[in-house]
Protein backbone atom coordinates (compact mmCIF):
# COMPACT_ATOMS: atom_id res chain seq x y z
CA UNK A 1 0.00 0.00 0.00
CA UNK A 2 2.55 2.56 1.17
CA UNK A 3 4.68 1.07 -1.93
CA UNK A 4 1.77 2.30 -4.56
CA UNK A 5 1.25 5.40 -2.45
CA UNK A 6 5.23 6.76 -3.63
CA UNK A 7 4.60 4.65 -6.56
CA UNK A 8 1.98 7.54 -7.13
CA UNK A 9 4.13 10.34 -6.01
CA UNK A 10 6.42 8.73 -8.16
CA UNK A 11 4.70 8.76 -11.47
CA UNK A 12 3.65 12.38 -10.83
CA UNK A 13 7.19 13.45 -10.49
CA UNK A 14 8.33 11.07 -14.10
CA UNK A 15 5.02 13.04 -16.00
CA UNK A 16 6.71 16.20 -14.93
CA UNK A 17 10.18 15.67 -15.52
CA UNK A 18 9.35 13.85 -18.77
CA UNK A 19 9.75 17.35 -20.63
CA UNK A 20 13.21 17.85 -19.41
CA UNK A 21 14.75 15.72 -22.06
CA UNK A 22 18.36 15.11 -22.06
CA UNK A 23 20.17 16.52 -24.90
CA UNK A 24 20.80 14.50 -27.91
CA UNK A 25 18.65 11.86 -26.21
CA UNK A 26 15.33 12.36 -27.23
CA UNK A 27 13.23 9.92 -25.03
CA UNK A 28 15.14 9.78 -21.53
CA UNK A 29 14.19 13.04 -19.35
CA UNK A 30 17.00 13.98 -16.22
CA UNK A 31 15.52 11.97 -13.62
CA UNK A 32 16.15 12.89 -10.44
CA UNK A 33 12.84 10.92 -8.59
CA UNK A 34 14.48 7.58 -9.29
CA UNK A 35 16.16 8.15 -5.96
CA UNK A 36 12.40 7.79 -4.28
CA UNK A 37 12.06 4.11 -5.73
CA UNK A 38 15.68 3.13 -4.60
CA UNK A 39 15.77 4.94 -0.82
CA UNK A 40 12.09 2.93 -0.65
CA UNK A 41 13.48 -0.21 -1.28
CA UNK A 42 16.26 0.45 1.19
CA UNK A 43 13.89 1.61 4.00
CA UNK A 44 11.13 -0.52 3.64
CA UNK A 45 11.95 -3.61 1.41
CA UNK A 46 12.79 -4.73 -1.85
CA UNK A 47 9.57 -5.68 -3.19
CA UNK A 48 7.70 -2.33 -1.99
CA UNK A 49 10.75 -0.33 -3.80
CA UNK A 50 9.85 -2.94 -7.29
CA UNK A 51 6.00 -1.52 -6.40
CA UNK A 52 7.08 2.51 -6.51
CA UNK A 53 9.63 2.20 -9.35
CA UNK A 54 7.31 -0.14 -11.69
CA UNK A 55 3.76 1.27 -11.16
CA UNK A 56 5.19 5.21 -10.73
CA UNK A 57 7.06 4.31 -14.41
CA UNK A 58 3.37 2.86 -15.89
CA UNK A 59 1.70 6.25 -14.35
CA UNK A 60 3.95 8.42 -15.77
CA UNK A 61 4.12 6.91 -19.04
CA UNK A 62 -0.08 7.28 -18.86
CA UNK A 63 0.01 10.91 -18.10
CA UNK A 64 2.35 11.89 -20.68
CA UNK A 65 0.51 10.06 -23.33
CA UNK A 66 3.00 7.03 -24.23
CA UNK A 67 0.21 4.91 -23.00
CA UNK A 68 0.51 2.36 -20.27
CA UNK A 69 2.01 -0.53 -21.45
CA UNK A 70 3.71 0.64 -24.57
CA UNK A 71 7.03 0.81 -22.59
CA UNK A 72 6.32 -2.12 -20.30
CA UNK A 73 9.92 -3.36 -20.31
CA UNK A 74 11.05 -0.26 -18.55
CA UNK A 75 8.54 -0.54 -15.85
CA UNK A 76 10.24 -3.45 -15.43
CA UNK A 77 13.82 -1.84 -14.81
CA UNK A 78 11.90 1.12 -12.80
CA UNK A 79 10.91 -1.83 -10.47
CA UNK A 80 14.38 -3.37 -10.52
CA UNK A 81 16.31 -0.20 -9.75
CA UNK A 82 13.84 -0.13 -6.43
CA UNK A 83 14.53 -3.87 -5.35
CA UNK A 84 18.05 -3.91 -6.24
CA UNK A 85 19.32 -1.78 -3.25
CA UNK A 86 16.71 -2.99 -1.05
CA UNK A 87 19.05 -5.92 -1.35
CA UNK A 88 21.49 -4.81 0.92
CA UNK A 89 19.83 -5.15 4.60
CA UNK A 90 20.64 -9.74 3.52
CA UNK A 91 24.33 -8.37 3.26
CA UNK A 92 23.89 -7.57 7.19
CA UNK A 93 23.40 -3.76 6.50
CA UNK A 94 20.68 -2.33 8.67
CA UNK A 95 22.44 1.39 9.69
CA UNK A 96 24.82 3.00 7.12
CA UNK A 97 28.04 4.34 9.89
CA UNK A 98 31.41 3.22 7.79
CA UNK A 99 33.38 3.68 4.74
CA UNK A 100 32.07 -0.22 3.54
CA UNK A 101 28.76 0.11 4.08
CA UNK A 102 28.62 3.57 2.49
CA UNK A 103 30.46 1.89 0.15
CA UNK A 104 27.88 -1.24 -0.79
CA UNK A 105 24.91 1.31 -0.71
CA UNK A 106 26.61 3.44 -3.67
CA UNK A 107 27.90 0.35 -5.35
CA UNK A 108 23.99 -0.99 -5.30
CA UNK A 109 22.59 2.12 -6.28
CA UNK A 110 25.11 2.09 -9.68
CA UNK A 111 24.72 -1.74 -10.28
CA UNK A 112 20.84 -1.39 -9.95
CA UNK A 113 21.28 1.41 -12.96
CA UNK A 114 23.12 -0.85 -14.63
CA UNK A 115 21.63 -4.24 -14.33
CA UNK A 116 17.91 -1.90 -14.65
CA UNK A 117 19.34 -0.54 -17.97
CA UNK A 118 20.36 -4.18 -19.27
CA UNK A 119 17.37 -5.80 -18.74
CA UNK A 120 14.98 -3.26 -20.19
CA UNK A 121 17.62 -3.14 -23.44
CA UNK A 122 17.27 -6.98 -23.50
CA UNK A 123 13.77 -7.01 -23.15
CA UNK A 124 13.68 -4.67 -26.09
CA UNK A 125 15.62 -6.07 -27.96
CA UNK A 126 14.01 -10.45 -27.56
CA UNK A 127 10.13 -8.84 -27.85
CA UNK A 128 9.27 -5.05 -28.65
CA UNK A 129 11.67 -3.66 -30.94
CA UNK A 130 11.60 -0.36 -30.66
CA UNK A 131 15.34 0.46 -30.65
CA UNK A 132 17.56 -0.78 -33.06
CA UNK A 133 20.96 -2.07 -31.66
CA UNK A 134 24.01 -0.67 -31.64
CA UNK A 135 22.65 3.01 -32.98
CA UNK A 136 20.06 3.28 -29.76
CA UNK A 137 22.96 3.13 -27.26
CA UNK A 138 23.82 7.23 -27.17
CA UNK A 139 20.35 7.68 -27.81
CA UNK A 140 18.56 5.17 -25.45
CA UNK A 141 20.73 3.42 -23.30
CA UNK A 142 23.89 5.49 -21.76
CA UNK A 143 21.34 8.20 -21.24
CA UNK A 144 19.46 6.01 -18.84
CA UNK A 145 21.80 4.68 -17.35
CA UNK A 146 23.96 7.84 -16.43
CA UNK A 147 20.70 9.91 -15.25
CA UNK A 148 19.88 6.82 -13.11
CA UNK A 149 22.90 6.18 -11.92
CA UNK A 150 24.13 9.62 -10.70
CA UNK A 151 20.76 10.48 -9.32
CA UNK A 152 20.65 7.79 -7.41
CA UNK A 153 24.33 8.04 -6.42
CA UNK A 154 23.59 11.79 -4.97
CA UNK A 155 20.28 11.61 -3.67
CA UNK A 156 19.47 7.95 -2.10
CA UNK A 157 22.22 9.06 0.77
CA UNK A 158 20.36 12.72 0.98
CA UNK A 159 17.07 10.68 1.67
CA UNK A 160 18.54 8.33 3.79
CA UNK A 161 20.50 10.56 6.02
CA UNK A 162 16.84 12.63 6.28
CA UNK A 163 15.39 9.09 7.59
CA UNK A 164 18.28 8.69 10.25
CA UNK A 165 18.81 5.25 8.00
CA UNK A 166 22.79 7.03 7.68
CA UNK A 167 24.55 7.67 10.87
CA UNK A 168 26.82 10.43 11.18
CA UNK A 169 29.46 9.14 12.36
CA UNK A 170 33.41 9.93 10.96
CA UNK A 171 33.88 7.96 8.64
CA UNK A 172 30.38 9.10 6.93
CA UNK A 173 31.32 12.80 7.57
CA UNK A 174 34.65 12.02 5.91
CA UNK A 175 33.58 10.30 2.91
CA UNK A 176 30.65 12.36 2.17
CA UNK A 177 33.06 15.41 1.98
CA UNK A 178 35.31 13.40 -0.20
CA UNK A 179 31.50 12.50 -2.37
CA UNK A 180 30.79 16.38 -2.42
CA UNK A 181 34.17 17.35 -3.50
CA UNK A 182 34.20 14.73 -6.00
CA UNK A 183 30.73 15.93 -7.90
CA UNK A 184 31.95 19.32 -7.20
CA UNK A 185 34.95 18.64 -10.14
CA UNK A 186 32.63 16.28 -11.74
CA UNK A 187 29.78 19.07 -12.01
CA UNK A 188 32.45 21.89 -12.85
CA UNK A 189 33.57 19.24 -15.98
CA UNK A 190 30.24 19.05 -16.74
CA UNK A 191 28.98 22.52 -17.07
CA UNK A 192 32.12 23.72 -19.24
CA UNK A 193 31.36 20.40 -21.64
CA UNK A 194 27.48 21.48 -21.69
CA UNK A 195 28.55 25.40 -22.39
CA UNK A 196 30.64 23.85 -25.35
CA UNK A 197 27.72 21.90 -26.95
CA UNK A 198 25.21 24.68 -26.28
CA UNK A 199 27.63 26.55 -28.58
CA UNK A 200 28.22 25.97 -32.47
CA UNK A 201 31.59 26.52 -31.84
CA UNK A 202 32.55 28.13 -34.75
CA UNK A 203 34.30 31.02 -34.44
CA UNK A 204 37.48 31.26 -31.98
CA UNK A 205 35.59 34.07 -29.68
CA UNK A 206 33.09 30.85 -28.50
CA UNK A 207 35.99 28.86 -27.76
CA UNK A 208 37.83 31.63 -25.33
CA UNK A 209 34.79 32.79 -24.19
CA UNK A 210 33.82 29.53 -23.34
CA UNK A 211 36.77 29.10 -21.83
CA UNK A 212 37.05 31.49 -19.35
CA UNK A 213 33.44 30.33 -18.37
CA UNK A 214 34.75 27.28 -17.47
CA UNK A 215 37.56 28.94 -15.63
CA UNK A 216 35.02 31.11 -13.64
CA UNK A 217 32.97 28.42 -12.73
CA UNK A 218 35.92 26.42 -11.63
CA UNK A 219 37.54 28.74 -9.27
CA UNK A 220 33.66 29.49 -7.57
CA UNK A 221 33.69 26.03 -7.19
CA UNK A 222 37.27 25.25 -5.91
CA UNK A 223 36.50 28.43 -3.16
CA UNK A 224 33.72 26.39 -2.45
CA UNK A 225 35.11 23.44 -2.21
CA UNK A 226 37.92 25.00 0.04
CA UNK A 227 35.17 26.89 2.26
CA UNK A 228 33.55 23.78 2.76
CA UNK A 229 36.95 21.78 3.47
CA UNK A 230 38.25 23.92 6.21
CA UNK A 231 35.02 23.76 7.77
CA UNK A 232 34.87 20.45 8.15
CA UNK A 233 38.74 19.78 8.90
CA UNK A 234 37.84 23.00 11.79
CA UNK A 235 34.95 19.92 13.00
CA UNK A 236 37.51 17.65 12.85
CA UNK A 237 40.61 18.55 14.25
CA UNK A 238 39.45 20.40 16.63
CA UNK A 239 37.95 17.55 19.22
CA UNK A 240 41.18 16.08 18.31
CA UNK A 241 43.43 18.82 19.66
CA UNK A 242 41.25 19.14 22.30
CA UNK A 243 41.76 15.58 23.47
CA UNK A 244 45.43 15.41 23.33
CA UNK A 245 45.52 18.90 25.82
CA UNK A 246 43.24 16.53 27.63
CA UNK A 247 45.52 13.94 28.11
CA UNK A 248 48.85 16.56 28.74
CA UNK A 249 46.46 17.96 31.12
CA UNK A 250 46.18 14.26 32.94
CA UNK A 251 49.76 13.85 32.54
CA UNK A 252 50.59 16.77 34.57
CA UNK A 253 47.91 15.68 37.21
CA UNK A 254 44.96 18.03 36.40
CA UNK A 255 41.89 15.85 36.16
CA UNK A 256 39.15 18.23 35.53
CA UNK A 257 38.65 17.64 32.24
CA UNK A 258 35.76 20.00 31.45
CA UNK A 259 37.53 21.42 27.93
CA UNK A 260 36.42 18.14 26.45
CA UNK A 261 32.50 19.04 27.46
CA UNK A 262 31.62 19.88 24.03
CA UNK A 263 33.53 17.13 22.38
CA UNK A 264 31.76 14.55 24.96
CA UNK A 265 28.29 15.90 23.84
CA UNK A 266 29.28 14.99 19.75
CA UNK A 267 27.45 11.54 19.19
CA UNK A 268 30.38 10.18 16.63
CA UNK A 269 33.44 8.11 17.44
CA UNK A 270 34.99 11.18 18.94
CA UNK A 271 32.33 11.91 21.48
CA UNK A 272 32.41 8.30 22.82
CA UNK A 273 36.15 8.74 23.00
CA UNK A 274 36.08 12.12 24.91
CA UNK A 275 33.53 10.58 27.15
CA UNK A 276 35.64 7.62 28.27
CA UNK A 277 38.49 9.98 28.48
CA UNK A 278 36.54 11.78 31.08
CA UNK A 279 35.04 8.94 32.92
CA UNK A 280 38.48 7.61 33.02
CA UNK A 281 40.07 10.79 34.42
CA UNK A 282 37.44 10.78 36.80
CA UNK A 283 38.33 7.35 38.11
CA UNK A 284 42.16 7.73 38.49
CA UNK A 285 41.89 10.89 40.31
CA UNK A 286 39.25 9.53 42.73
CA UNK A 287 41.87 6.24 42.94
CA UNK A 288 44.63 8.58 43.81
CA UNK A 289 42.81 10.38 46.34
CA UNK A 290 41.73 7.15 48.06
CA UNK A 291 45.33 6.05 48.21
CA UNK A 292 46.94 9.50 49.65
CA UNK A 293 44.02 9.32 52.07
CA UNK A 294 45.12 5.82 53.21
CA UNK A 295 48.97 6.36 53.16
CA UNK A 296 47.66 9.34 55.73
CA UNK A 297 45.66 7.10 57.79
CA UNK A 298 48.20 4.97 57.58
CA UNK A 299 50.95 7.59 59.31
CA UNK A 300 51.33 7.60 63.41
CA UNK A 301 53.24 10.33 64.11
CA UNK A 302 54.31 11.16 67.56
CA UNK A 303 55.74 14.22 68.58
CA UNK A 304 58.26 12.50 71.05
CA UNK A 305 59.53 15.76 72.64
CA UNK A 306 56.20 17.18 73.37
CA UNK A 307 55.17 13.63 74.46
CA UNK A 308 58.17 13.90 76.66
CA UNK A 309 57.22 17.27 78.38
CA UNK A 310 53.62 16.47 79.04
CA UNK A 311 54.88 13.19 80.76
CA UNK A 312 56.90 14.61 82.94
CA UNK A 313 54.22 17.41 83.69
CA UNK A 314 52.28 14.48 85.14
CA UNK A 315 55.13 11.71 86.49
CA UNK A 316 56.83 14.62 88.77
CA UNK A 317 53.48 15.78 90.58
CA UNK A 318 53.30 14.36 94.52
CA UNK A 319 49.99 12.76 93.52
CA UNK A 320 51.76 11.06 91.21
CA UNK A 321 54.59 9.67 93.01
CA UNK A 322 52.57 8.79 95.73
CA UNK A 323 49.81 6.88 93.83
CA UNK A 324 53.20 5.05 92.53
CA UNK A 325 53.68 3.57 95.47
CA UNK A 326 50.66 2.31 96.31
CA UNK A 327 50.00 1.10 93.33
CA UNK A 328 51.66 -1.84 93.91
CA UNK A 329 49.80 -2.71 97.00
CA UNK A 330 46.45 -1.87 95.49
CA UNK A 331 46.51 -4.36 92.43
CA UNK A 332 48.31 -7.36 95.32
CA UNK A 333 44.85 -6.74 97.36
CA UNK B 1 40.65 -13.83 90.95
CA UNK B 2 38.52 -11.24 89.67
CA UNK B 3 40.05 -9.40 87.12
CA UNK B 4 39.62 -5.37 86.73
CA UNK B 5 39.81 -3.55 83.60
CA UNK B 6 39.91 -0.26 82.83
CA UNK B 7 38.74 1.81 79.42
CA UNK B 8 40.54 4.78 79.08
CA UNK B 9 40.54 7.43 75.72
CA UNK B 10 42.68 10.70 75.71
CA UNK B 11 39.48 12.08 73.86
CA UNK B 12 36.40 11.84 74.28
CA UNK B 13 34.00 10.60 71.50
CA UNK B 14 36.44 7.56 70.60
CA UNK B 15 33.39 5.05 71.74
CA UNK B 16 34.72 4.37 75.02
CA UNK B 17 31.41 3.95 77.04
CA UNK B 18 30.17 1.75 73.78
CA UNK B 19 33.11 -0.75 73.86
CA UNK B 20 33.18 -0.97 78.06
CA UNK B 21 29.43 -2.18 77.27
CA UNK B 22 30.24 -4.43 74.43
CA UNK B 23 32.43 -6.00 75.80
CA UNK B 24 30.91 -6.47 79.58
CA UNK B 25 28.51 -7.96 77.54
CA UNK B 26 29.59 -10.16 75.87
CA UNK B 27 31.88 -11.74 78.74
CA UNK B 28 27.94 -11.91 81.16
CA UNK B 29 26.98 -13.93 78.31
CA UNK B 30 29.85 -16.52 78.11
CA UNK B 31 28.47 -17.13 81.80
CA UNK B 32 30.57 -14.73 83.88
CA UNK B 33 29.45 -12.42 86.70
CA UNK B 34 30.58 -8.80 85.24
CA UNK B 35 30.23 -5.34 86.72
CA UNK B 36 30.56 -1.65 85.04
CA UNK B 37 31.30 1.07 86.97
CA UNK B 38 30.41 4.94 85.13
CA UNK B 39 33.78 7.17 86.86
CA UNK B 40 33.01 9.15 83.85
CA UNK B 41 31.15 11.25 86.73
CA UNK B 42 31.32 15.01 84.71
CA UNK B 43 29.81 13.42 81.47
CA UNK B 44 27.90 10.22 82.10
CA UNK B 45 26.70 7.89 79.15
CA UNK B 46 26.85 4.08 79.55
CA UNK B 47 23.39 3.90 81.70
CA UNK B 48 21.54 5.24 78.09
CA UNK B 49 23.21 1.78 76.42
CA UNK B 50 21.09 -0.15 78.85
CA UNK B 51 17.57 1.89 79.31
CA UNK B 52 18.73 2.94 82.74
CA UNK B 53 16.73 5.99 83.64
CA UNK B 54 19.17 7.47 86.96
CA UNK B 55 16.63 10.31 87.60
CA UNK B 56 14.39 6.84 88.77
CA UNK B 57 17.30 4.98 90.72
CA UNK B 58 17.76 5.90 94.37
CA UNK B 59 21.87 5.47 94.42
CA UNK B 60 24.56 6.47 91.71
CA UNK B 61 27.92 5.92 92.18
CA UNK B 62 28.36 10.32 93.40
CA UNK B 63 26.19 8.66 96.51
CA UNK B 64 28.97 6.20 97.58
CA UNK B 65 31.82 8.57 96.69
CA UNK B 66 30.06 11.11 99.44
CA UNK B 67 29.59 8.88 101.60
CA UNK B 68 25.56 8.47 101.16
CA UNK B 69 25.78 4.54 100.88
CA UNK B 70 27.21 1.01 100.39
CA UNK B 71 28.62 0.83 96.63
CA UNK B 72 26.93 -2.51 95.80
CA UNK B 73 23.62 -0.34 96.94
CA UNK B 74 24.39 1.90 93.98
CA UNK B 75 24.94 -1.71 91.72
CA UNK B 76 21.98 -2.11 89.29
CA UNK B 77 21.43 -5.83 87.78
CA UNK B 78 21.09 -5.51 84.06
CA UNK B 79 21.12 -8.84 82.96
CA UNK B 80 18.10 -8.68 81.22
CA UNK B 81 19.95 -6.53 78.19
CA UNK B 82 21.58 -9.86 77.48
CA UNK B 83 18.59 -11.61 76.36
CA UNK B 84 16.84 -15.01 77.66
CA UNK B 85 19.38 -17.15 77.13
CA UNK B 86 22.21 -15.92 78.83
CA UNK B 87 24.40 -17.53 81.66
CA UNK B 88 26.18 -15.15 83.27
CA UNK B 89 25.29 -11.60 85.38
CA UNK B 90 25.52 -7.72 84.35
CA UNK B 91 25.84 -5.03 86.62
CA UNK B 92 26.44 -1.20 86.44
CA UNK B 93 27.00 1.27 88.56
CA UNK B 94 25.96 4.38 87.01
CA UNK B 95 27.24 8.50 87.68
CA UNK B 96 24.17 10.60 88.44
CA UNK B 97 23.07 12.77 85.98
CA UNK B 98 21.54 14.73 87.82
CA UNK B 99 22.82 18.12 87.07
CA UNK B 100 23.36 19.20 90.74
CA UNK B 101 25.09 16.11 91.48
CA UNK B 102 27.32 16.81 88.65
CA UNK B 103 27.71 20.84 89.23
CA UNK B 104 28.72 19.12 93.09
CA UNK B 105 31.99 16.59 91.32
CA UNK B 106 33.21 19.66 89.30
CA UNK B 107 33.23 22.00 92.57
CA UNK B 108 34.32 19.81 95.38
CA UNK B 109 35.90 16.46 93.78
CA UNK B 110 36.01 13.74 95.63
CA UNK B 111 38.44 11.53 97.40
CA UNK B 112 39.71 9.24 94.77
CA UNK B 113 40.99 6.42 96.42
CA UNK B 114 37.56 6.01 98.04
CA UNK B 115 37.02 4.53 93.97
CA UNK B 116 39.76 1.84 94.47
CA UNK B 117 38.14 0.92 97.54
CA UNK B 118 34.65 0.78 95.92
CA UNK B 119 36.33 -1.44 92.97
CA UNK B 120 37.04 -4.04 95.66
CA UNK B 121 33.80 -4.36 97.74
CA UNK B 122 32.08 -4.51 94.42
CA UNK B 123 34.17 -7.47 93.66
CA UNK B 124 33.51 -8.87 96.81
CA UNK B 125 30.06 -8.31 97.87
CA UNK B 126 28.36 -8.93 94.44
CA UNK B 127 30.77 -11.01 93.44
CA UNK B 128 32.10 -10.22 90.23
CA UNK B 129 34.43 -12.27 87.89
CA UNK B 130 35.07 -9.01 85.65
CA UNK B 131 34.94 -5.16 86.24
CA UNK B 132 34.98 -2.61 83.72
CA UNK B 133 35.86 1.16 84.68
CA UNK B 134 34.64 3.28 81.78
CA UNK B 135 36.94 6.23 82.82
CA UNK B 136 36.75 9.90 82.40
CA UNK B 137 38.69 11.02 78.89
CA UNK B 138 42.04 12.37 79.14
CA UNK B 139 44.63 12.43 82.41
CA UNK B 140 43.73 13.91 85.68
CA UNK B 141 43.49 12.26 89.28
CA UNK B 142 40.64 9.89 88.88
CA UNK B 143 41.80 8.62 85.62
CA UNK B 144 45.33 7.99 87.05
CA UNK B 145 43.61 6.38 89.92
CA UNK B 146 41.63 4.19 87.66
CA UNK B 147 44.95 3.27 86.02
CA UNK B 148 46.71 2.64 89.09
CA UNK B 149 44.31 -0.01 90.18
CA UNK B 150 43.46 -1.64 87.40
CA UNK B 151 45.11 -5.22 85.91
CA UNK B 152 44.04 -4.62 82.60
CA UNK B 153 44.22 -1.51 80.72
CA UNK B 154 42.23 -1.21 76.93
CA UNK B 155 43.66 2.30 75.68
CA UNK B 156 40.70 3.69 72.82
CA UNK B 157 41.74 5.87 70.15
CA UNK B 158 40.52 6.72 66.40
CA UNK B 159 43.12 7.10 63.94
CA UNK B 160 43.50 10.65 63.99
CA UNK B 161 47.18 12.44 64.89
CA UNK B 162 45.73 14.10 68.18
CA UNK B 163 44.63 10.93 69.40
CA UNK B 164 48.03 9.12 68.47
CA UNK B 165 49.96 12.05 70.50
CA UNK B 166 47.80 11.72 73.69
CA UNK B 167 47.73 8.09 73.05
CA UNK B 168 51.74 7.90 73.46
CA UNK B 169 51.19 10.26 76.89
CA UNK B 170 48.24 7.84 78.07
CA UNK B 171 51.04 4.25 77.52
CA UNK B 172 54.04 6.36 79.19
CA UNK B 173 52.57 7.16 82.08
CA UNK B 174 50.50 3.75 82.28
CA UNK B 175 53.86 2.20 82.04
CA UNK B 176 55.67 4.15 84.42
CA UNK B 177 52.42 3.00 87.10
CA UNK B 178 52.88 -0.84 85.68
CA UNK B 179 49.92 -1.52 84.60
CA UNK B 180 50.21 -5.62 84.04
CA UNK B 181 48.81 -5.76 80.67
CA UNK B 182 48.24 -3.13 78.46
CA UNK B 183 46.27 -3.04 75.02
CA UNK B 184 45.09 -0.88 72.10
CA UNK B 185 41.99 -0.73 70.40
CA UNK B 186 41.29 1.54 67.19
CA UNK B 187 37.90 2.09 66.64
CA UNK B 188 35.95 4.74 63.77
CA UNK B 189 38.83 3.50 61.25
CA UNK B 190 37.85 4.48 57.99
CA UNK B 191 36.25 1.63 55.82
CA UNK B 192 39.68 1.94 52.75
CA UNK B 193 41.94 2.00 55.72
CA UNK B 194 44.00 -1.16 55.37
CA UNK B 195 43.43 -2.23 59.22
CA UNK B 196 46.23 -4.96 59.71
CA UNK B 197 48.91 -1.92 58.30
CA UNK B 198 47.34 0.42 60.45
CA UNK B 199 47.61 -2.48 63.54
CA UNK B 200 51.15 -2.95 62.73
CA UNK B 201 52.14 0.81 62.67
CA UNK B 202 50.07 1.36 65.94
CA UNK B 203 52.30 -1.62 67.72
CA UNK B 204 55.32 -0.31 66.55
CA UNK B 205 54.53 3.49 67.64
CA UNK B 206 53.58 2.28 70.70
CA UNK B 207 55.20 -1.39 71.38
CA UNK B 208 51.99 -2.42 72.80
CA UNK B 209 49.85 -5.00 71.31
CA UNK B 210 46.73 -4.29 69.51
CA UNK B 211 43.72 -6.37 69.93
CA UNK B 212 40.95 -4.85 67.82
CA UNK B 213 40.78 -2.88 64.72
CA UNK B 214 37.28 -1.46 64.48
CA UNK B 215 35.68 -0.43 61.18
CA UNK B 216 33.85 3.12 61.25
CA UNK B 217 30.38 2.01 60.43
CA UNK B 218 27.20 3.83 59.61
CA UNK B 219 24.71 0.89 61.73
CA UNK B 220 26.81 1.12 64.39
CA UNK B 221 25.88 5.50 64.28
CA UNK B 222 22.22 4.35 63.13
CA UNK B 223 21.56 2.43 66.56
CA UNK B 224 23.13 5.14 68.25
CA UNK B 225 23.61 5.01 72.35
CA UNK B 226 20.79 2.79 72.38
CA UNK B 227 21.36 -0.81 72.68
CA UNK B 228 24.36 -3.14 72.62
CA UNK B 229 25.04 -3.05 69.02
CA UNK B 230 27.11 -7.01 69.45
CA UNK B 231 24.17 -7.98 70.79
CA UNK B 232 21.86 -6.63 68.31
CA UNK B 233 24.33 -7.06 65.19
CA UNK B 234 26.55 -10.82 65.82
CA UNK B 235 27.81 -11.12 63.04
CA UNK B 236 28.98 -7.98 61.79
CA UNK B 237 32.91 -7.18 61.56
CA UNK B 238 32.59 -4.94 64.15
CA UNK B 239 30.78 -7.70 66.73
CA UNK B 240 33.59 -9.91 65.63
CA UNK B 241 36.45 -8.01 66.72
CA UNK B 242 34.58 -6.91 69.71
CA UNK B 243 34.23 -10.75 70.61
CA UNK B 244 38.63 -11.15 69.96
CA UNK B 245 39.32 -8.83 72.18
CA UNK B 246 36.68 -10.78 74.64
CA UNK B 247 38.99 -13.21 73.84
CA UNK B 248 42.51 -12.04 74.52
CA UNK B 249 40.51 -10.83 77.78
CA UNK B 250 39.87 -13.87 79.44
CA UNK B 251 41.83 -17.12 80.16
Amino acid sequence: MIGCGWGLVYGVLNSLSNIMLLPSAPFISIRPQIALPMAVGILLNPPAGFVVGFIGNMIGDGISGFGIWKFWNWHLANGLMGFIPGLIRYFGIVKIGTVREFGILQMSVVLASGIAVAFAVLLDVCFLHHMTFPSSFPSWILPAFLTDAVNGFVLVPVILLAFRKILLTLEIRTICLVTILLLLAVFSTAVSITLSILDDLVSQEAVIENFYIAGIVSVFLLVVGFLASVVFVRRFTDPVIRMSRASQEVESGHYDLSLLDPVSSRNDELGRLSRVLQKMAKTVQERERSLRQQVQDLQIKIDRKRKDEEVREIVETDYFRELKKKAKAFRSS
Amino acid sequence: MAKIIAIHSFRGGTGKSNTTANLACLLAREGYRVGMVDTDIQSPGIHVLFDLDTNDIPYALNDYLWGKCDIARAAYDVTKTLGADATGRLFLVPSSIRAGDIARVLHYGYDVTLLKEGYRQLIRQLPLDYLFIDTHPGINEETLMSIATTDVLLIILRPDQQDYQGTAVTVEVSRQLEVPEMYIVLNKVPVRVDREALAAKAVSAYDCPVVGVLPHDEDMLDLGSSGIFSLRYPDHIISREMRRIVQRLTP
